[in-house]
């Protein structure tokens, strides 16, 4: 009975959608997510769960918070069993955190941080915005905050001095949005999401300008506390993140996300993160 | 202007002024609907504004408190999209410093400028009034949260439909009002001239009938007993007034001429009767004598002299007074006549007549005889008259190329106010004026001539001009 019910799980979403509540409530898997991804898109987010659902054989409830900083103490509470972070808060917390996929884009498990202006900004260098506004997407976020942040640091400045008025406005689209409308001169962006916003939304980035590229960095990770790393549960799920671009759900999705697959990377791909996180700790 | 207006004839200018005020009620009746319209759509924009001040207080609040910029912008961006952001151009809200933490466009409004300048004509949503023409009306409100002024909204709202509709209402309430009192203002314009008809007609029939006034027949009259009939029928009553004191003095002047004619008898009588005397004593000798052939040849020589004389006397008196003689063209001969006419009065008086008759006359022609013969003699008679026993008269006849030209003269006391009245005026005629003056004057006046009186001297010099008549050949250009 409960092999024919799983199975009727595992067929699809929608029949999951009609389990009883007792059973759901034991084995739905809670996957934390933040809004500085792809969050406008309902869609993409409907298939990731359907998809990791899917290869799980359980259902998945998606809890999404506004900052990194909530998603990260979700994690660390134990109120979700994995999420969907960036390597600066996987190597805040790299003492209890521990990695289970990393998303690979354009055949590597890496992508960089962008510095952008409007199209008609003469800026060529961070240096040339000094003193105007600026855009970051989470003060937790690699590339929409450490980087342009440990940049300054590294030539002595704090973002809040170096610019006349930093925001935070915590999703990557936002700061693209923030800089194409004016209402900001500058921002830190996901290299990521910029490069599938010009694909998705031309309309949007064509308005805004890359004027430097960081170094390549470890694409943000999957993770889980590591003291669950045991945990079938967990494990299950990193098999099904793993092995999602071998379904045909998952490629779907992946295809959506524009990333080829899921990978389990060496930590050492955000050595540049902590790298970073010590030069902007070494000027505090 | 107004002087203007007066020339405008009283049967257009009332109907007139009952379409301009037609046209007038009107133009206030539109004012009120539109004034009324206007009222109704700043209710209806202050509603909606307060609403809009709401909501995004509501929205707000929080974002505004924190400073939180991105959340302020998206917000403002999500409600200028929204259903009621159509009417929302744009939209900055600032911290309780004025300062602008977001607005819908950042470049009007960039982060952290002061809104200073952006406000100025900004009205508060409580007093919010669409004004002329312009589409945009600039709001200025309180950002309230938890009864506390976190800081300021600024919208432009986009009142181009307001505006149009309160331009179409005008354009519609000008072509129906346009209409209706034009209808109205024509409907008035009939009424009025049809009820002043009567007034026109009566005002057509006196221009028509200057000359001589008609009344208007009891047919034509105003029905009722309005104050038009009454009008109507004093002018009637005023008309019958003229043709009466016109047949008096018409009656008058004939009286005159037959005085005139009296007097004219009376010393024709004296002229038939003194040579008589001597007539009837040449036949007593010619009876006496009648085998003394050379007594009798002197004494029918003397009988047919007298004979002829009284002839001529005859003759001069009967042409004088024949009545077909209007047609009869003047002559030098008609002079003579005058002179015969009036020989017997000057040898009575025992005057003077200077006779001073140009020679060579050659217009007298184109004049008829009768007027001018009766004028000449008139004034002849009035110059003897005035001149009293022993005085002396002159009567002088010329001619220009225009006119004829007679002369009378007399060392009278002068022509009285009461003749001068007669011969000069047409006004009515009192007792006591000269003989036939008013009679010449009428002759005269037929014949286009002009009278003058000078004084001089002791001399009364009366001029009569008369122009001389145009023959068939003059008309023909």
């Amino acid at each position: 009975m409960q092999f024919t019910r799983r199975n009727l799980i595992v067929s699809g979403a929608a029949a999951a959608i009609s389990q009883p509540t007792i059973l759901q409530a034991r084995e739905t898997f809670r996957l934390g997510l933040t809004p500085v991804f792809l969050d406008n898109d309902a869609g993409v987010i409907d298939r990731l769960r359907a998809a990791l659902s899917s290869a799980l054989g359980a259902s998945i409830e998606l809890e999404q918070r506004r900052t990194y900083e909530e998603v990260t103490g979700l994690l660390l509470e134990g109120s979700v069993d994995a999420a969907w972070l960036c390597g600066y808060p996987y190597l805040q917390h790299r003492q209890t955190l521990s990695l289970l996929a990393v998303p690979v884009w354009n055949g590597q498990p890496l992508y960089q941080s962008y510095l952008i202006a409007s199209t008609g900004d003469q800026a060529s260098r961070l240096e040339d915005l000094r003193g105007g506004t600026h855009a970051f997407s989470d003060p937790d976020s690699n590339s929409g905050y450490l980087v342009t942040a440990s940049d300054l640091a590294r030539v002595g400045h704090r973002p809040e001095e170096f610019f006349g008025r930093t925001i935070f406005t915590y999703g990557h689209r936002n700061v693209v949005r923030a800089v194409a409308d004016g209402l900001v001169r500058s921002g830190s962006v996901d290299g990521y999401v910029w490069e599938v916003l010009t694909t998705e939304e031309p309309e949007l980035t064509q308005r805004t300008r890359v004027i430097s590229k960081s170094e390549w960095i470890g694409f943000p990770p999957f993770c889980a506390r590591s003291n669950k790393m045991n945990d079938p549960r967990i494990r299950q799920m990193q098999t099904a993140l793993l092995g999602l671009s071998k379904s045909q759900e998952g490629q779907a999705v992946l295809s959506m996300l524009q990333l080829d697959e899921m990978t389990d990377a060496d930590p050492s791909i955000f050595d540049g993160i902590a790298l970073r996180m010590r030069d902007l700790a070494a000027l505090r | 202007m107004i002087s203007a207006l007066r020339k405008i004839p009283l049967s257009v200018r009332v109907p007139l002024s009952a379409a301009v005020l037609m046209v007038l009620v009107g133009v206030i009746a539109s004012q009120q609907v539109l004034a009324t319209l206007s009222r109704v759509q700043d209710a209806r924009i202050r509603e909606l504004a307060q609403l809009h001040v709401q909501a995004l207080s509501v929205a707000l609040g929080p974002h505004v408190l924190r400073d939180d910029i991105w959340e302020v912008y998206d917000t403002l961006v999500r409600s200028a999209g929204g259903a009621e952001g159509g009417r929302t151009d744009f939209t900055a809200v600032t911290n309780e410093n004025g300062r602008v933490l977001a607005a819908t466009d950042p470049e009007r409004a960039p982060l952290d400028s002061q809104i200073g300048d952006q406000v100025i004509g900004a009205q508060s949503p409580e007093k919010l009034t669409i004004t002329g023409d312009a589409v945009h009306i600039l709001l200025l409100a309180p950002l309230v949260y938890q009864g506390r002024e976190v800081g300021q909204i600024v919208t432009e709202l986009d009142v181009s439909d307001l505006v149009f509709e309160r331009t179409r209402a005008a354009m519609l309430l000008l072509l129906g009002n346009a209409v209706a009192t034009g209808v109205l203002a024509l409907i008035g314009y009939l009424a009025m001239r049809r009820m002043l008809s009567p007034i026109a007609r009566l005002s057509r029939r006196m221009r028509e009938t200057a000359q001589a006034p008609e009344p208007i027949p009891e047919s034509e009259l105003p029905g009722g007993d309005t104050e038009l009939t009454r009008l109507v029928r004093t002018y009637n009553t005023m008309v019958r007034a003229i043709e009466e004191k016109s047949e008096t003095e018409h009656r008058l002047a004939e009286r005159e001429r037959f005085v005139s004619l009296g007097r004219l008898s009376s010393s024709l009588a004296h002229e038939i009767n003194n040579p008589l005397g001597g007539l009837l004593n040449a036949t007593d000798t010619i009876r006496e004598y009648a085998d003394r052939p050379e007594v009798v040849r002197q004494s029918s020589d003397l009988l047919k002299r007298g004979l002829e004389h009284l002839r001529d006397v005859a003759r001069a008196t009967l042409d004088h007074n024949r009545l077909d003689r209007s047609s009869v063209p003047m002559s030098q001969d008609d002079l003579d006549d005058v002179q015969l006419l009036i020989g017997p009065e000057i040898k009575r008086q025992q005057q003077q007549l200077e006779w001073d008759v140009a020679p060579g006359l050659t217009e007298l022609s184109r004049f008829s005889s009768a007027p001018v013969r009766q004028v000449a003699l008139n004034l002849l008679l009035n110059g003897s008259a005035a001149a009293k026993q022993g005085g002396r008269i002159r009567f002088g006849v010329s001619q220009t190329g225009k006119e004829l030209r007679l002369v009378f003269e007399d060392n009278g006391p002068g022509l009285t106010d009461e003749s001068k009245n007669r011969l000069l005026s047409s006004g009515p005629v009192v007792p006591g004026g000269g003989v036939g003056l008013r009679l010449v004057r009428d002759l005269v006046a037929e014949l286009d001539g002009h009278i003058g009186v000078k004084r001089h001297d002791g001399i009364t010099e009366i001029t009569v001009r008369l122009p001389l008549p145009q023959t068939e050949e003059d008309g023909v250009c």
